[in-house]
């Protein structure tokens, strides 16, 4: 690296980041749109798997009357918020899937080169583009749900709302981060990202629907209580928060912080596949 | 060329795929373990959230179905799911975008045959290594509720079947992703369709009653719902067994024939990337 370029890289302003971040998702949507009829049907696809999810729900309570206390409404709150939740591990970081095609193939190497935060131009280089529909059906749902349950829409709960949502999207991204690193030590890591992936289902239900033991798993070992219940509870039970609830940032920055540093350990410690 | 064109494979010369894929599994023991542990953390999720859903009734029985006969209807159906599910859209997916699929039609096999045979193994290493210790622990949660006897022996025979008709699901969906070159979002719209409308993810019972009068004239119910009813009901007669396997065999046929002759049909007209 030569003199002038250091000078550079310590001079980044602000904007140096989210400048490249765009020139590089640009390229992605560009080549993406060569690919018009595939782009509508995965949207398409993953609008049924949610519109199933909300299905399943509204069978249930055809039947009946409420599950632990929780009602209709706040069912599909919890379902809405954590379908948002999920949206953007869908939409920024699905590069993490190919992670391990570039690191058995060799290909990982031409992310070392570049004077970029590994992990930020690896993550950059795809944007999921069907993570659209989920949001949109998520937003929908969400706000159906909030006008039945009569929430008061004003400054602070909407803050809460970004707050709480940008918080809950981190444990996921955290979660499948770390999953995605694992293909640095381990050959079957794409099973490991499988494995973990199915537990997103599971967020949309109310943690005190299990017993002690699986509350402890679903809160501190695979946090998905903070992917929807916990956060929601500000919004669903504003008289009876869980001490959780207001630890759900700090869980988020930590866990992702967590799968950062193992992911960056990984590609250090990577030495090519010598071709 | 016209020689090798005109002599197709002895049928019994199939079963040598069924062999490599067992035996091209064993190489994947870790990833099996894996799936085993994501099932059982599954039924654990099911059986909470279906016990917390029970509680809200007086009486325990809903649509003639107890909290047990549920239990073991989801977590048979999910058992089901990993027995007859073949990934074949996302393999014959991947060969359509790839250009490999070309080279199938260079192989004195039957298509369909070839891809049957190749996806039995797996089939028949996840009969052993996840459907029967599922259905062990299940009939064990359920204190033994699964009753033993000749309807055990017809829920074999109906499975045989299941496994058919998912199969030809599965292919005419692959076959469809010639004319879209897009496999990701059809696969998940015929999970989506698939699992809902065969019972697997909301026992049929639940559902309204014109709705599952629809159903029951669709072939997805013949994969899920009918081998769960011979298991599981305690007072059918041969009558009915014979007219459950009836309406699979009908279906089996119906949908062979149909996957045949689409593919006869799409092979004409396909274009291959790459040549």
């Amino acid at each position: 690296m030569s003199e002038i370029q250091l000078e550079q890289r310590t001079k980044r302003s602000l904007l140096f980041y989210p400048k490249i971040y765009l020139m590089i998702i640009t390229q992605d949507i560009k080549s993406k749109m060569h690919y018009r009829a595939d782009f509508f049907i995965s949207i398409l696809g993953m609008l049924a798997t949610n519109i199933s999810g909300f299905v399943a729900f509204w069978l249930i309570f055809q039947n009946f009357p409420s599950i632990k206390g929780w009602t209709y409404h706040e069912m599909i709150f919890l379902y809405a918020f954590s379908l948002l939740a999920l949206t953007p591990v869908q939409l920024f970081f699905d590069n993490n899937w190919s992670l391990r095609f570039a690191v058995y193939s060799g290909d990982f190497v031409k992310y070392c080169f570049r004077p970029l935060n590994l992990y930020f131009y690896f993550v950059s280089e795809v944007v999921d583009v069907k993570g659209v529909g989920q949001f949109v059906f998520g937003l929908a749902i969400l706000i159906y749900s909030w006008e039945h349950l009569a929430i008061p829409v004003n400054f602070q709960t909407i803050l809460l709302l970004i707050v709480a949502m940008i918080s809950a999207s981190l444990i996921m991204i955290a979660m499948m981060t770390a999953a995605a690193a694992t293909c640095f030590w381990i050959m079957n890591s794409g099973m490991v990202m499988v494995f973990l992936f199915r537990f997103k289902d599971y967020a949309k239900y109310p943690v005190t629907i299990f017993n002690q033991a699986f509350q402890i798993f679903f809160s501190f070992i695979i946090p998905i209580g903070f992917v929807s219940y916990y956060p929601s509870l500000v919004f669903l039970r504003p008289g009876h928060i869980h001490p959780l609830s207001y630890l759900t940032p700090l869980v988020a920055l930590v866990f992702f912080y967590g799968s950062y540093k193992l992911w960056m350990r990984g590609a250090m410690k990577y030495s090519g596949t010598g071709s | 060329m016209a020689e090798i064109q005109t002599k197709k494979l002895p049928f019994r010369r199939y079963f040598a795929l069924t062999r490599g894929g067992i035996l091209e599994l064993t190489a994947f023991r870790m990833s099996m373990a894996l799936d085993f542990v994501g099932n059982i953390i599954y039924m654990i999720v099911v059986y909470f959230l279906w016990s917390a859903i029970y509680e809200s009734t007086p009486t325990g029985i809903v649509n003639g179905m107890t909290f047990s006969d549920t239990l073991i209807y989801l977590t048979l159906a999910s058992a089901i799911f990993s027995l007859v599910e073949v990934y074949l859209v996302w393999q014959m997916g991947r060969d359509i975008q790839s250009g490999q699929f070309s080279l199938y039609f260079t192989k004195p096999t039957d298509f369909f045959l070839y891809q049957f045979f190749n996806q039995s193994g797996n089939i028949a290493t996840g009969f052993i290594v996840t459907f029967l210790p599922t259905f062990l622990i299940v009939d064990f949660l359920s204190s033994w509720r699964i009753p033993i006897g000749v309807n055990t022996l017809f829920f074999a025979i109906s499975l045989i079947f299941s496994i058919v008709i998912n199969f030809c699901i599965d292919f005419m969906v692959g076959t469809l992703c010639l004319y879209t070159q897009s496999f990701w979002g059809i696969n998940m719209m015929k999970e989506v369709i698939v699992l809902l409308l065969s019972g697997a993810t909301i026992p049929l019972a639940f559902f309204p009653h014109t709705f599952q009068t629809v159903v029951m004239y669709l072939p997805f119910q013949a994969i899920y719902n009918v081998p769960l009813q011979i298991l599981i009901s305690d007072s059918l007669s041969f009558v009915d067994y014979g007219k459950y396997l009836g309406i699979q065999a009908f279906w089996s046929l119906v949908m062979i024939l149909l996957a045949r002759l689409f593919f006869r049909h799409a092979s004409k007209v396909i274009t291959v990337n790459g040549g």
